[in-house]
């Protein structure tokens, strides 16, 4: 075989292999970056800040956190070991199109938005960016019960968290942005 | 563009040789199992709601989320998949060596296979260790103290009780003998780098351990495992699992089974994935959680 073309064999070859490493090893996953809603993590509050704002349980109840990422955190609540609900805080900077069914409110807790999703989840909107939520589990729990863990929260300490960075969304930079919707009743 | 971690779940077998071996094994769990496949099903559980309208936000949510590289869903379940690869090549190694060992010809395959119960000692700890590795990629560090780490950690492993129950029977139990959680801190103090480059998921695994060099892996394994003794070894207490018993409970499912124990092990490791099948049940079901929490 040709000297030159031994060559080019080879390197031809070698490129193949580094393209073809590349594309099929499953290393994608672990490439940095990819984050959700393209937005840079200084301007997603982390879950960390959210984990003091949960309510506290009652008696006989017991709040088990089980997920905290940046911008997201979920407990559960356990009644003698069974998991009753999800409540989760989540800022929804990563997510704008959750806002969206909160325009259409007739409820309030604490001057903030309340709607129903389905016959077990209600969410709270507080300050326009902060989405918090009670999803019944297993046997289900009452609106009622749902809307007083609402409250549970800790809201006013919630509608003045900041991210790290601010967000590049004017609206949200506005004083008048974070006062409640509505004011509570007198 | 890889899958998402609903499309894996919808993949799953709904009826092979690894269903079987957990039905199996779940008739010693308390509760039982399932086999959840369908994404659907899945979501409308934890939402408590059949609407698909609802359904459907939620399931594009998941998608978005488990696309997301940097939140971790994709991770771990590639993190499981390498260590369901290193179990399918040494289940088969020792599985071949089994069949081999009574053939003239052939005993010489038997005789290059590595020891047993090291190799499967190692083996356990670098599941458990993936085990923990997945669990801060699915689940961040929830809380703000190691207690709560550490009571969130026992629920999840809690919520995925017949994966644990796999776990413990199919990596422990069976190969290693009843006192397995016993010996295996004697087991892993003997093992050493050799050991562990014998197994194929440590290569990929290594860079996500803490800590430079084999010896600092094998002690970060060796802590991890002793976390997690405490755990199962409890919780092999409370349902009184054995060797036996879970030969008794996989009998009931796949069929009689005359050969030792820890050719079942070997026979296990070779030809089913539970330990991934399980994982990405687990993955999805904290994912959508998460998705019907943001929609």
């Amino acid at each position: 075989m040709p000297r030159l073309l031994r060559w080019v064999l080879a390197i031809g070859l070698a490129g193949l292999l580094i393209v073809a490493g590349a594309l099929l090893l499953p290393f994608s996953d672990w490439w940095p970056g990819g984050t959700v809603a393209e937005i840079s993590k200084q301007e997603v509050v982390n879950g960390t800040a959210f984990n003091r704002l949960f309510p506290t349980p009652a008696a006989g109840e017991e709040i088990v956190f089980s997920q905290e990422k940046r911008g997201f955190s979920e407990a559960k609540l356990k009644r003698d070991g069974v998991v009753e609900a999800l409540l989760a805080i989540s800022d929804t900077t990563t997510a704008p199109e959750a806002r969206a069914k909160f325009a259409a409110a007739s409820e309030t807790i604490a001057g903030w938005p309340l709607v129903e999703q389905g016959p077990q989840a209600s969410a709270l909107l507080v300050s326009d960016r902060f989405q918090l939520k009670v999803i019944g589990q297993g046997s289900g729990l009452d609106p009622q019960r749902r809307h007083d863990l609402l409250a549970g929260f800790d809201l006013p300490r919630i509608a003045a968290l900041e991210p790290k960075r601010p967000t590049r969304t004017k609206a949200l930079q506005q004083p008048a942005e974070r006062q409640p919707v509505l004011q509570p009743a007198a | 563009m890889s899958r998402t971690v609903l499309e894996r779940l919808e993949r799953l077998p709904r009826r092979d040789l690894t269903v079987l071996a957990l039905k199996g094994i779940s008739t010693l769990v308390p509760g039982g199992w399932s086999n959840p496949t369908s994404a659907d099903q899945l979501i409308s559980t934890v939402i408590g709601s059949q609407d698909p309208a609802l359904i459907r936000q939620v399931r594009i949510r998941a998608d978005q989320l488990s696309n997301a590289r940097a939140e971790g869903y994709g991770r771990a379940l590639s993190l499981y998949d390498a260590v369901n690869r290193s179990q399918h090549a040494t289940g088969g190694l020792r599985f071949l060596a089994n069949v081999t060992a009574g053939l003239p010809l052939l005993k010489r395959i038997s005789s290059i296979t590595p020891p047993g119960d090291t190799l499967q000692a190692v083996d356990l700890s670098l599941k458990v260790g993936a085990e923990l590795l997945a669990f801060t990629q699915v689940n961040g560090l929830p809380g703000d103290s190691f207690t709560d780490f550490g009571v969130a950690l026992a629920d999840y492993a809690g919520e995925a009780r017949v994966r644990m129950a796999a776990l413990i029977c199919f990596d422990g139990l069976l190969p290693l003998g009843d006192q397995a959680l016993k010996r295996l801190d004697g087991l892993l103090g003997a093992a050493g780098s050799g050991d562990l480059h014998k197994l194929p998921a440590y290569g990929r695994m290594a860079a996500l351990i803490p800590g430079r060099g084999d010896a600092a892996h094998l002690s970060f394994l060796r802590r991890g495992v002793d976390q997690w003794l405490g755990w199962a070894g409890d919780f092999v207490g409370q349902l009184g699992l054995s060797g036996q018993k879970a030969v008794v409970a996989l009998e009931g499912s796949i069929g009689p089974w005359q050969g030792r124990m820890d050719q079942l092990a070997a026979f296990l490791d070779a030809f089913t994935d539970t330990y991934a099948h399980t994982g990405v049940q687990a993955v999805a079901r904290r994912l959508v959680e998460r998705a019907a929490a943001e929609i």
